[in-house]
């Protein structure tokens, strides 16, 4: 993505690490590094979180408007991502130069979200076929340090789970319009349901082994990344009381593409689905349990954190 | 949305006749029990496992290096390649070559809606995808700092687009005689449900796209393949699907790749035995032309040799 100059040494360096299930920073084939997640960063955003993997440092803010709906879908409401790769990151970045990585991006984002088994658009209405809730997901890239995909679609849902919608007080019909009184409490408002939100897994094929977070060193390493999207639990962000009322789940993939200019052979294809299924629900359990924590923490008052933007 | 200036486009809150037609007003289960019927045949009278027929050749537009035309019934594809020339405003030196894709549709292509001039969201996302499909396949590394442009054009679609627009590309590129590792070709799928149709026409893909309300597989893949390499050059997927349902449409998908692939081997090795015969043809007329002008020479000499005698 962003240009790293490596050696061809230093390429032959991390191939056979690769090869022999061991990396230059330690981990194995299938482990991530650690990171860091923060919610409710940015004041004037209805949610808002920040990622930091390693060095991919992703801030992620969600505005709301009302909208009307499309008249093809009546009942749904809309949602937008737009992703901006800040020159802070890399100078490549600078003027229109990361254009297309972000328009990349925000399309795999997009189509990521786009079933309703993935993101229930339904949440949005507000009065079918006359108003909606209109999502802008804002990304902001402030510094790539490989694994670009995961990283922002981790931050979204976290940002996606910290948004409050605001109740809507009255609908009223004048002359076919509506009107909508919105209320001043900042407290009376709802969580979204994100539990299904998908996540994104790369998977960096390097000779004949694929890697989970690739660094930036290893994705100029390897010509060819599958990128699979796998819907996540909703066990993990809700507070079931009761375990049977739980939805019966099965993580389903709501997306899968290829980057870079390689090809890969079936049976690799196959093990790649499969290896970044099991990562997936592996970091949507992690992220669930966390976000899940903090909310309570937050409405307990018993957390006092001071971090970035605070 | 950028508005066509050129054309009437009506106040700003109005919305399209079509919206209050019956078709347009058939909810999820009736265009589902719509697409297949009693006998398990799809509306066009296909199995579900059938593919449409495919007309392919080549050397379609005369203007360009090399062509090709696909038509799949309803769908219908051309696509032009052209020589490969310098990259324009670039600064630094690339050492592999670039491919520059633009699919686009015509305005009339489209039953649903009519496609503007401005190239939209799906029409890049396509290019992108097709850029993607072919570029494993082309020999970048021979013509440095050039790019070779690969247009693609669909007159009519009625699903598989970007299926046929990767196939109609590999073979434009073939025929342009571009460096290449192997033919690659293209197939596509569409899951609704525990129902798999193969090669999708545009309602049976509109259909996949729409979530139901149960929560039950829906989407389209499409897979273009390398095939005498047996790789994979692009795999996507949109919707929500089960992995074993995915495992199994990959094997489909390979199957429905490799049948495609000996009609283009077909045109293309016509392509060769005609330009062979064609040369020798060439060459034949040449030897005989030349003979009649030895002919005509010796005859000339002799009568040079009689006169001044």
């Amino acid at each position: 993505m962003a240009g790293i100059l490596l050696s061809h040494t230093e390429k032959v360096y991390i191939t056979h690490g690769v090869k022999n299930e061991y990396r230059s920073d330690g981990r194995s084939n299938i482990d991530y590094r650690p990171m860091e997640l923060e919610t409710d960063v940015v004041s004037h955003a209805s949610g808002s979180a920040r990622l930091r993997l390693a060095n991919t440092d992703i801030l992620v803010g969600v505005k709301t408007e009302i909208d009307v709906p499309k008249p093809d879908k009546p009942g749904l409401g809309k949602i937008e991502f737009f992703v901006d790769c800040s020159a802070n990151a890399t100078p490549e970045f600078e003027g229109r130069g990361g254009e297309q990585l972000a328009n990349s991006i925000s399309n795999i984002m997009l189509r990521a979200y786009q079933s309703a088994q993935a993101f229930n658009l339904k949440q949005l209405c507000i009065f079918e076929g006359k108003q909606c809730w209109k999502l802008y997901i804002d990304i902001l890239i402030l510094e790539c340090g490989g694994n670009l995909c995961d990283a922002v679609s981790l931050a979204v849902k976290a940002a996606l789970f910290n948004t409050r919608i605001p109740f809507v007080k009255a609908a009223l019909m004048d002359g076919g319009n509506v009107d909508l009184q919105l209320s001043d409490d900042p407290f009376d408002s709802k969580w979204l349901d994100v539990g299904s939100a998908p996540l994104l897994v790369t998977l960096c094929r390097i000779g004949e082994k694929c890697v989970v977070d690739p660094t930036a060193e290893e994705e100029s390493c390897s010509l060819v990344s599958l990128i699979v999207g796998v819907t996540g639990n909703p066990k993990y962000y809700n507070d079931y009381e009761d375990e049977e009322e739980l939805p019966a789940f099965e993580a389903k993939c709501s997306v899968i593409s290829m980057h870079g200019p390689g090809s890969v052979s079936p049976q690799n294809l196959r093990d790649a689905i499969n290896q970044g299924i099991i990562a997936a629900v592996c970091l949507d359990e992690a992220l669930g349990k966390t976000l899940f924590r903090e909310r309570r923490d937050t409405e307990q008052f018993k957390r006092h954190s001071y971090g970035f933007l605070k | 949305m950028p508005l066509d200036y050129k054309r009437f486009n009506g106040p700003e809150d109005s919305v399209s006749y079509k919206r209050f037609t019956a078709d347009y007003l058939k909810s999820y289960d009736e265009l589902h029990s719509e697409l297949i019927d009693e006998t398990g045949h799809r509306k066009d009278g296909r199995a579900m496992d059938e593919a449409r027929p495919m007309y392919v050749r080549g050397n379609f537009v005369s203007q360009a290096k090399g062509s090709s035309y696909i038509e799949m019934r309803g769908t219908k594809v051309v696509c032009s390649v052209f020589d490969p020339r310098e990259i324009v405003h670039q600064n630094e030196f690339s050492t592999v070559g670039l491919l520059f894709c633009e699919v686009k549709f015509a305005p009339f292509a489209c039953k649903r809606q009519r496609q503007s001039h401005v190239p939209d969201s799906e029409e890049k996302a396509l290019s992108v995808a097709l850029r993607k499909a072919v570029g494993p396949t082309v020999c970048c590394q021979l013509f440095a700092n050039f790019q070779i442009d690969i247009f693609v054009y669909i007159i009519e679609s009625d699903g598989s687009c970007l299926a046929a627009a990767i196939t109609a590309a590999g073979l434009a590129l073939a025929n342009a005689a571009v460096p290449m590792f192997d033919v690659v070709t293209a197939s596509s799928v569409a899951i609704i449900g525990d129902k798999i149709f193969i090669d999708p026409t545009e309602d049976e893909e509109h259909l996949a796209m729409i979530s139901p309300d149960t929560n039950t597989n829906h989407g389209v893949i499409t897979m273009a393949r390398l095939n005498g390499l047996m790789q994979i050059a692009d795999f996507r997927q949109i919707g929500s699907l089960d992995i074993e349902c995915i495992l199994k449409v990959t094997d489909i998908l390979e199957q429905e790749c490799q049948k495609v692939f000996p009609k283009i081997q077909k045109t293309l090795v016509g392509y060769v035995k005609n330009g062979i015969m064609e040369q020798k043809r060439l060459s034949e007329e040449g030897k005989a032309r030349e003979a009649k002008l030895k002919d005509k020479m010796l005859e000339w000499r002799s009568s040079i040799v009689n006169n001044s005698v």
